[in-house]
């Protein structure tokens, strides 16, 4: 119970720290990692279909689409002034929410625990992305290749172009 | 996924991570070690097919259904003639060289990731991969119509990505599996095929969309034309065909597991097929622009493979993937040539070109060879896959598409006269005076893929037998 405990809080900072990043890039960056402690509370829920295909299609796909579109955008457009005055009252709302799930997702991580007995033998991590998913990986590691010389071959240019 | 072929996924992957670490400080270095790379993996290749017992027309040591092996000798071959072409293409001063290399070699990665799966998600997995370099690659061309491309590119294949991954877990959700196999034990038993149709026409419209096929094709004319001239070679000639059209091939030989329960879909997919040929055909003779036209004839030919892909017999299957392979050849030749023009001439603009065949001959004449094999001129390789195509429909009763398959051809070959004819016959002009033949490491890839062409159509009947081996594999 602790871990996902611990799991819901670090997708909730991540989250939180995604919208109100001042740059694009740190963003896109903070929801991989969003993805990454959703796909292992998935992992912890004994539902590691689901956790692969989180950390197969959002903490890679997705983050990768986001920095080539960021990619395309100059540096300067990326720091064009903006009003933050809502960045400001986030973390005023995410405290309420803290205190609100204080109460309330004790019981709803009980009925999900319940769910996971149910689900136990659907695999463990390791049986679903080495035993079922090990060409994902491979293709995991691919797209990370690709979000690098992404990076390389795009953004000396979008610096440049400053 | 196809072990036997797994070194030609990680070589590659392992060069294009060395490539930025060894050629930060000597930058050709790049263009050496991405050539090494396509050039070993393509003589192991060779190595492969050329065995005594292969020659003798006996597949055993084939590894799979022996389509994964044709597409991904056709990638290395592509692949290999593009860097080539770029290593004497690209400015000394690019900022982004190693990058362009590494990121070609993880598109080589991807392809043969695509065409050894035998899994749905996996598929979706190393297509993506694929969309990704693609973009990148597009934008490799510093000017507006890169970028117009590349996000022209984007904004339209990424919807298609949403559509591949609803099928697939439509199919997850009635299969219970992601495999290609699973299909088939589904349908052999008795359950309602509705909600798995429903799936595999929803991965049938992503993957129709990521071939450009009309009236998803609008995307294609601007990437092709927008790219960097090299990269327009890579996508035209093989990106394309292996991330769409290998994936609708693939799924037309998986829906004859539904036992003409999926006739709809089959029907549509020729319906479409014919369209791109028409569209792709007329709107071809319209266009000024040589790497336009070029865009516009790839849909037309595309056509021609998803109408065989759709019919689905035996004799149509054999004539998709040969016309695939011959694409791959006579495509790559046309986009590189128009990328020589572009060096020399410093437009593909057919109104401004002309006369180049006096000052360019080679490029000339390797233009010509491709543009009879692209519309089925006898004995070369383009004349055997769409005769086999146009057999098949008659067989199969369709005399009215075998006969509009016909007719476009013989439209493809009017445009492609008309292009020659603005481009290098008649009369020089002041931008064909001042443009000299490119060098003799740009003219050694087409002349190769040219050569590749002539042999294909003379030497058919050997090849005809290794297609027919898997097309055999594949239906069974």
């Amino acid at each position: 119970m602790t871990t996902h405990n611990l799991l819901f809080v670090l997708a909730a900072v991540f989250a939180l720290w995604a919208v109100m990043a001042k740059k694009l890039l740190t963003s896109a960056i903070m929801l991989a990692l969003v993805s990454v402690a959703v796909s292992l509370i998935f992992f912890d829920f004994s539902a590691p279909w689901a956790g692969v295909f989180e950390l197969s299609v959002c903490a890679g796909l997705i983050t990768v689409l986001f920095i080539g579109a960021v990619s395309l955008i100059r540096a300067d457009e990326d720091k064009r002034p903006e009003n933050r005055a809502f960045a400001y009252a986030l973390p005023l709302a995410a405290a309420v929410f803290a205190i609100a799930a204080w109460f309330y997702l004790p019981p709803f991580f009980e009925e999900l625990a319940a769910g996971r007995q149910m689900a136990a033998g659907g695999g463990t991590i390791g049986t679903a992305l080495w035993g079922l998913r090990r060409p994902d990986l491979l293709g995991q590691v691919l797209m990370l290749a690709a979000g690098v010389f992404v990076i390389k071959s795009v953004f000396p240019r979008r610096t440049e172009n400053k | 996924m196809d072990k036997g072929l797994l070194a030609y996924l990680l070589i590659p992957l392992l060069s294009a991570v060395i490539i930025p670490f060894a050629a930060r400080n000597r930058p050709k270095l790049a263009d050496i070690l991405a050539n090494v790379t396509l050039l070993a993996g393509l003589a192991n290749l060779a190595w492969l097919a050329l065995r005594p017992s292969i020659i003798r027309g006996e597949f055993a040591d084939i590894p799979g259904d022996g389509f994964s092996l044709l597409l991904v000798a056709a990638v290395y071959l592509v692949a290999l003639c593009v860097t080539f072409f770029s290593a004497w293409f690209i400015e000394e001063g690019l900022p982004n060289r190693s990058a362009y290399y590494s990121l070609i070699l993880v598109s080589v990665s991807a392809m043969c990731g695509v065409v050894t799966t035998t899994d749905f998600f996996t598929l979706y997995v190393f297509i993506e991969v694929l969309a990704v370099t693609s973009f990148a690659l597009i934008t490799t061309d510093e000017s507006g119509a890169g970028l117009e491309g590349a996000l022209k590119y984007f904004f339209l294949t990424f919807p298609a990505s949403a559509l591949i991954i609803i099928g697939i877990a439509v199919m997850l959700m009635s299969l219970g599996s992601l495999s290609f196999e699973s299909l088939r034990f589904f349908m052999a038993s008795d359950l309602p095929a509705g909600p798995v149709t429903f799936g595999a026409a929803l991965m049938l419209l992503g993957f129709i969309i990521k071939a450009g096929v009309v009236p998803f094709h609008t995307w294609a004319p601007d990437a092709y034309q927008g790219a960097y001239a090299p990269v327009s070679a890579h996508l035209a000639g093989i990106v394309t065909k292996v991330s769409g059209v290998y994936a609708i091939i693939k799924m037309a030989t998986l829906l004859r597991f539904f036992d003409g329960r999926a006739q709809a879909l089959s029907e549509m997919l020729m319906f479409l097929g014919l369209l791109s040929i028409a569209v792709g055909a007329l709107a071809a003779l319209k266009q000024t622009n040589l790497k336009r036209m070029l865009a516009f004839s790839s849909i037309s030919q595309v056509g021609y493979i998803v109408l065989a892909a759709g019919l689905g017999t035996p004799l149509a299957i054999m004539g998709a993937i040969f016309h695939l392979i011959n694409h791959a050849t006579f495509k790559t030749v046309l986009f590189l040539n128009s990328a020589s023009v572009e060096k020399s001439a410093g437009t593909t603009d057919m109104d401004k070109l002309g006369g180049l065949e006096h000052t360019m001959p080679w490029t000339s004449w390797t233009s010509i060879v491709a543009l009879l094999s692209t519309a089925g001129v006898p004995p070369l390789s383009g004349f055997w896959s769409k005769l086999i195509i146009i057999l098949a429909l008659w067989e199969a009763g369709l005399k009215g598409y075998a006969v509009l398959a016909l007719l476009f051809s013989i439209v493809t070959l009017a445009y492609f006269m008309m292009m020659q004819k603005k481009v290098f016959f008649g009369k020089k002009t002041p931008a064909a005076e001042s443009s000299p033949e490119v060098c003799a490491p740009l003219l050694a890839p087409v002349v190769l893929m040219s050569g590749l062409i002539v042999a294909l159509g003379l030497l058919f009947p050997y090849f005809y037998v290794y297609v027919k081996m898997v097309a055999e594999r594949i239906l069974l």
